[in-house]
């Protein structure tokens, strides 16, 4: 017995040497290296459908994988390279074999089965190879009749997220102006380019589009009743297209609005006959209506913060046009851009953290980025050519923005660290005023 | 005059007489040298004094040429694995039979840095300037290691570097998350990673704990068992 505590209280003491040499070694010190993005092996789906159809599942992961490489996050991987089965077999039927995707530097693999009869509809795995731990399974559905590339899109957000916490865009849409074909109207698009409609077809003059919280409506500025500016709603929701403050009659010209991120109210920029425009903060239907700026300068382009608790706006109060900062009951305003003499249309970032807006130095418009404090402001994208009308994405990783960089003015999308440009329009025509949309429901 | 003359044939004798009896012992004590040389062992080095190099690789010169045979060439481990950086304490000289083969990262990183010279872009960060910096619980910052350590330590940073992806969207923030590894002798990470402090980003952590993971097997570290690994998302840190 003596001996046997003796032993114990042995281990006891070796043990506990061990573990203070343990805690006793120096650390390895990390930081990053080239490596910025996950590689995925894509399989083809397995086609479950009643009747398969040859190319359809291939022509799905081509979806997927151009709606992952907008991602800037993950990187498909050649099919060439696999050492794992190219196909999905059964989803749940057959055992993952991680080296095999592992050894081919893949980080990820993402197998599915797609199914198109009365509704078509996608089911997904996405594996961590390193651990061989299953990270997404997940099922989507869509009217037999939609575009199943949405569902593509949908699904490379959710793998973006799975890996970094942050959803993609890929599945997001950008309304914007075009005079494509002829006049200027209402477009939306997705967001990496694809599948462009227009929103208005009224033959007037409208500009800058803004999306409802929801994502239903875009409201925007149309010169079509009298050729006054007045805001307009476009739906596909609840919402009821047509014109917006309605109640306010004719008393107003109104120059741009913007919902609040809770949808209950719009800034808008308009004006009284004879006065400069102010900003003001009204409801959907003309009710509530309450002047946030009274100033004998113009007060124009409002931009909400994502709380809803300020706005930034332009005001040439100091004689040139500056951005400054409110709060939403118009108190506590206050300048935030004195870097050279021209700043304006600013973009209140979804995460806070900063307002983009365009700023002239030296006769180009260029995007820059300031924290609402004023305290850092870095250049985001330059060009001779100049830069316009700055959205972010609603994940905060992206802004886009209009330039004529190519002649013609096209939509541009950009990673928030300036790197990552990526040209989204290639109509005829000019392609301005973009406006990021919020995450599909 | 002759009395001169005979005194200066006796000098002349003399002179003679001492000159042939210094010759004689002269030779003889060579001849006793020579014969007496094939029992002297020999001083020529052993072919196989381990040889420990200080300074950086960069600042040996050739050795000049001698007509003596070629001793065998030390292990090549021994010169790859040495910190390039300052002069480090010197551990006593112990045999190293079982050195592990030269890390091709060491080359990878050879070979991107001369590239990098070419192309004129400017150095990724290095944060060892001076002695291997340590961060480890109950160990100084700074505080000096042994060589063997340090080697191990930037090998084993270069390697878990290239299996880590960091996208901008970590990047972008600033995270720190701490991981304790256990890896056998031949640096395979045995079971899983546990983290010791969280960085406030769950994906960052899992992302670290997944790098790790991917890494295996790292360089065979000096001792198996537990060891730390802290991630930082800051590129300039």
């Amino acid at each position: 017995m003596r001996s046997l505590v003796i032993c114990t209280l042995a281990l006891a003491v070796l043990g506990t040497a061990a573990v203070g040499r343990a805690q006793d070694r120096p650390a390895v010190l990390v930081t990053p290296g080239s490596a910025r993005t996950f590689k995925a092996a894509v399989q083809s789906f397995r086609d479950g459908s009643a009747t398969p159809k040859l190319g359809r599942a291939e022509e799905f992961r081509g979806w997927l994988e151009a709606a992952l490489t907008y991602s800037n996050v993950i990187e498909p991987l050649k099919h060439a390279a696999f050492l794992g089965p190219e196909r999905t077999g059964a989803l749940d039927g057959e055992d993952v074999v991680c080296s095999d995707w592992s050894q081919i530097g893949a980080d990820a693999l993402v197998q599915g089965e797609l199914t198109l009869d009365t509704e078509f509809a996608v089911e997904i795995r996405v594996w961590d190879t390193a651990r061989c731990t299953r990270l997404v399974r997940k099922r989507y559905r869509q009217p037999a009749s939609a575009d199943p590339g949405v569902v593509a899109r949908r699904i490379a957000d959710d793998v973006v997220e799975s890996f970094i916490g942050v959803r993609g865009v890929a599945a997001t849409e950008i309304a914007f102006v075009s005079n494509r074909k002829g006049t200027s109207e209402i477009y939306v698009m997705g967001a990496d380019g694809s599948n462009p409609r227009s929103a208005t077809a009224n033959g007037s003059i409208n500009r800058f589009p803004s999306w409802s919280p929801d994502g239903d409506s875009i409201v925007y500025t149309s010169y079509r009743h009298q050729d006054r500016p007045l805001l307009f709603l476009s739906s596909r929701g609840r919402g009821r297209p047509g014109r917006l403050l309605r109640r306010l009659g004719d008393a107003y010209s109104e120059y741009r609005g913007v919902f609040a991120p809770d949808g209950s109210h719009l800034a808008v920029a308009m004006s009284a006959p004879d006065r400069a425009s102010e900003i003001y903060r009204v409801r959907p239907d003309g009710r509530d209506l309450r002047a946030l700026t009274r100033s004998t300068a113009i007060d124009v382009a409002p931009a909400w913060s994502p709380d809803g608790s300020q706005l930034a706006f332009v005001s040439d109060r100091s004689g040139s046009p500056q951005v400054y900062v409110m709060e939403a009951d118009g108190s506590s305003q206050r300048r935030l851009t004195f870097q050279g003499p021209y700043n304006t249309h600013p973009a209140w970032s979804p995460d806070g953290k900063w307002i983009a807006y365009e700023s002239r130095i030296g006769g180009q418009f260029d995007i820059w980025l300031i924290d609402p404090e004023g305290t850092v402001n870095v250049p985001l994208v330059q060009h001779p050519r100049g830069d316009e009308s700055p959205t972010w994405a609603p994940n905060s990783r992206k802004v886009a923005f209009s330039s004529r960089r190519r002649g013609r003015a096209d939509i541009y999308v950009i990673d928030v660290n300036g790197e990552n440009l990526h040209r989204t329009t290639r109509s005829g025509g000019d392609d301005t005023s973009p406006s990021w949309g919020p995450f599909p429901r | 005059m002759r009395e001169v003359a005979v005194r200066l044939d006796e000098a002349r004798r003399r002179e003679f007489r001492y000159s042939l009896a210094g010759s004689t012992g002269l030779h003889g004590l060579v001849f006793l040298v020579l014969a007496l040389a094939p029992v002297i062992p020999s001083m020529s080095p052993p072919a196989s004094i381990p040889v420990r190099l200080v300074a950086p690789a960069a600042a040996l010169r050739p050795a000049p040429a001698v007509s003596r045979p070629k001793p065998p060439k030390p292990p090549k481990p021994a010169l790859t694995v040495l910190p390039t950086e300052p002069v480090m304490p010197k551990p006593a000289a112990k045999p190293k039979p079982e050195e592990p083969p030269p890390p091709a990262e060491q080359e990878y990183e050879d070979v991107l840095e001369r590239l990098r010279s070419e192309l004129g872009e400017p150095a990724p960060e290095e944060p060892e300037a001076g002695p291997v910096e340590t961060a480890a619980v109950g160990v100084a910052r700074g505080a000096p290691v042994s060589p063997e350590v340090a080697a191990w330590l930037k090998n084993a940073r270069i390697h878990v570097r290239r299996n880590w992806v960091v996208p901008p969207a970590f990047e972008m923030q600033v995270l720190v998350a701490e991981i304790r590894v256990n890896l056998d002798a031949a640096g395979y990470v045995r079971g899983m990673p546990k983290v010791e402090r969280r960085s406030g980003n769950p994906w960052y952590d899992e992302n670290v704990v997944r790098s790790i993971q991917k890494a295996s097997p790292l360089p065979a570290p000096p001792e198996a068992g537990k060891w730390t690994f802290v991630f930082y998302s800051d590129r300039d840190r």
